[in-house]
């Protein structure tokens, strides 16, 4: 997936998810803080932040910066039962959470502390720790006096901290200018189509900018999972002041959860690169396949002519991307935009379904390989596992002759395989449906007209050189 | 909304971070924190001592811990002619070595709170010691030729390459 961020950006918020052990959902709203993707006001959590910091200092009467810094470490107050159990009851706390005295209108939930002391570490470490003797300063100030007053002063500071982060870690002004071709385009509509996708992408091949069609595809991908997170905020963006919006968290959190809904449990993109050691369940092979297939997620299900686009003709173009880059090595550009060597959706179709059937039985021998006692099994069940044990016998592949390591490599790879075999057999499904409703072929053809026609305008210089 | 484009940016960022297959490090901050702060004598956690010794990065986010909690620190110290070092300055307070047996470090400064421990780092090699309340002053802790992390302290501070925290 595409852009907007650098290694450092990603490396330290790795560093306090893991370190947290952070919910996909917890991990998803640290980095939309990160990035900014909060309304009505980007800063608001750090003014929460600031307030909760110093509501704890008074809690604990601490008497130095590190006394909060020990508390934003703590992987033990990850969580809101571990942050209630720790903090009600005292002085700074009411029935549902953390209050401020003197600020009688902030107020912030145990679930709300729990996700505040995680961004409280991230902005104490970013950047590998470049500003943590700083910031660990700025905490002293406010346990010299952790009222309204420095907590608003401490909130300044976070946010001027956390804007030059941004600035140095996500160079968001490509993303923002695509996002705001693509709004042009759409004119208002909130719905899109696959000839949407690809027109919009045509319409930046001919204008010069030559972006990738998987990248214009997962930009899609992004409008669709945000639009209405979009719209939902809209009430909450005609004031914008920091203190503003009674029940502000609590509508945020819903909208939140909204997102978090249209975000998979995890990412297969993240399940196929950290697939475990042990016996080759999946050959590398399959598993780019299985990359290429399923990164658009949720399109593959949802818009199967997409990934099939990406899959054939984004291939072909990330082929003359990396000949461009790379100087060099396999066909020449001209031959490569006129898309000969694109695969047809008929097979790119028909390698889907081998690797659905490939999946599939993995499937049962995982089930075979983890039910060893039967007698309580029905006659068919038991026909089935013995199935799947004489298909066990016939795999030909790196380390299933050993029963023991075989069996703890399959549990070992359960979950990303249970993921892995049913996105991919919903990926078949659309398929199927894709080829009942347009022959496969026919739109094969006409698609690579269209391509060539693209990518050898917009190559054509690098093509006559 | 005008902005809109922005936190479609913002979001496919946010999206994007959460599909990024970053490293995160091998000790985590909770766990150097902890070390950073921990009481003298108290149990310590092996794992994160190797990682120390064997991992220059885990020791320089280490030392960032630690300098950001001390009351002082010198990284260096300015070195004499001779290479050898009695005296030097770590932050507000001056710190010497009186030669005899034992030898004697004291310290003296006029900060709020006086230190309570002493951390010293050469190359990869630490060592911490409890220092004694001060007396009109000054502390004063024998280096007993008997007690190795004490012989260690004052040969690591007698050269100028190791840093010294004062927490």
């Amino acid at each position: 997936m595409t852009g907007g961020y650098d290694e450092r950006c990603a490396a330290d918020l790795a560093a306090v998810g893991e370190g947290r052990d952070l919910s996909r959902a917890e991990r998803a709203w640290l980095a939309r803080v990160v990035t900014g993707a909060v309304r009505p006001n980007r800063d608001r959590p750090l003014w929460d932040l600031a307030h909760a910091l110093a509501a704890l200092a008074q809690a604990t009467a601490a008497h130095e910066g590190r006394d909060l810094v020990t508390l934003a470490l703590d992987p033990g107050l990850a969580t809101a039962q571990a942050c209630a159990a720790r903090f009600s009851g005292s002085e700074a706390a009411d029935g549902r959470g953390l209050v401020l005295e003197g600020e009688p209108s902030w107020h912030t939930g145990w679930a709300g502390l729990a996700r505040l002391l995680a961004l409280a570490e991230f902005v104490l470490t970013a950047e590998d720790l470049g500003a943590f003797g700083t910031v660990t300063g700025w905490l002293d100030e406010l346990v010299a006096a952790p009222d309204a007053a420095g907590a608003a002063f401490l909130a300044k500071r976070l946010a001027r901290h956390l804007t030059a982060y941004r600035n140095a870690h996500l160079p968001l002004a490509r993303e923002e200018r695509r996002f705001r071709a693509l709004l042009g385009f759409l004119g208002g509509r909130r719905a899109f189509s696959d000839a949407d996708i690809l027109a919009f992408w045509q319409a930046g091949m001919a204008a010069g900018e030559r972006p990738g069609f998987r990248t214009v595809a997962e930009h899609f991908v992004t409008f669709e999972a945000g639009a209405h997170l979009v719209d939902g905020l809209d009430g909450l963006s005609s004031a914008a002041s920091l203190d503003a919006h009674e029940g502000w968290e609590d509508r945020l959190d819903a909208a939140l959860s909204d997102l978090a809904a249209a975000e998979p449990a995890a990412t297969l993109a993240a399940l196929l690169a950290d697939w475990p050691e042990g016996p080759k369940i999946l050959t590398g092979a399959e598993r780019e396949d299985l990359s290429d297939f399923l990164r658009l997620e949720p399109f593959h299900r949802t818009r199967p002519l997409t990934a099939l686009r990406a899959a054939s003709f984004g291939r072909v173009q990330s082929g003359i991307a990396n000949r461009l880059r790379r100087n060099g090595g396999g066909p020449d550009i001209a031959a490569r935009a006129a898309c000969t060597e694109a695969e047809s959706y008929a097979a790119l179709t028909e390698r889907a379904s081998e690797l659905a059937a490939h999946l599939a039985r993995m499937l049962r021998i995982a089930a075979a390989l983890r039910l060893v006692e039967r007698d309580g099994f029905s006659e068919k069940t038991r026909a089935a596992l013995d199935a799947a044990e004489a298909d066990l016998r016939r795999v030909r592949r790196a380390g299933f002759e050993d029963r023991a390591g075989l069996t703890a490599g399959f549990a070992a790879a359960e979950t990303a395989l249970l993921r892995v075999a049913e996105e991919t057999a919903r990926l078949e499904r659309a398929l199927a449906t894709l080829a009942r409703q347009h022959p496969l072929e026919q739109g094969f053809e006409a698609d690579r007209a269209v391509f060539a026609a693209a990518l050898s305008a917009a190559y054509a210089g690098e093509a006559a050189a | 909304m005008s902005d809109e484009a922005r936190l479609l940016a913002e979001l496919h960022a946010a999206r994007a971070l959460m599909r990024a297959p970053a490293p995160a490090p091998r000790i985590g901050h909770a766990a150097l924190w902890a070390h950073a702060t921990r009481a003298g004598g108290g149990p310590v956690d092996l794992a994160v001592v190797r990682a120390l010794r064997t991992d220059p990065d885990t020791a320089r986010r280490y030392r960032i811990l630690l300098a950001a909690q001390s009351i002082a620190y010198a990284p260096l110290a300015a070195a004499a002619l001779d290479g050898a070092l009695l005296r030097r300055r770590v932050g507000p307070f001056a710190l010497e070595i009186l030669e005899g047996t034992p030898p004697l470090l004291i310290l003296r400064g006029a900060e709020a709170r006086p230190p309570r421990t002493i951390e010293a780092w050469l190359g990869d090699a630490a060592v911490r010691l409890d220092l004694p309340p001060p007396v009109e002053g000054a502390i004063v802790l024998a280096l007993d030729p008997v007690v190795p992390e004490a012989v260690e302290l004052g040969w690591m501070l007698r050269d100028p390459g190791s840093a010294v925290f004062l927490l």
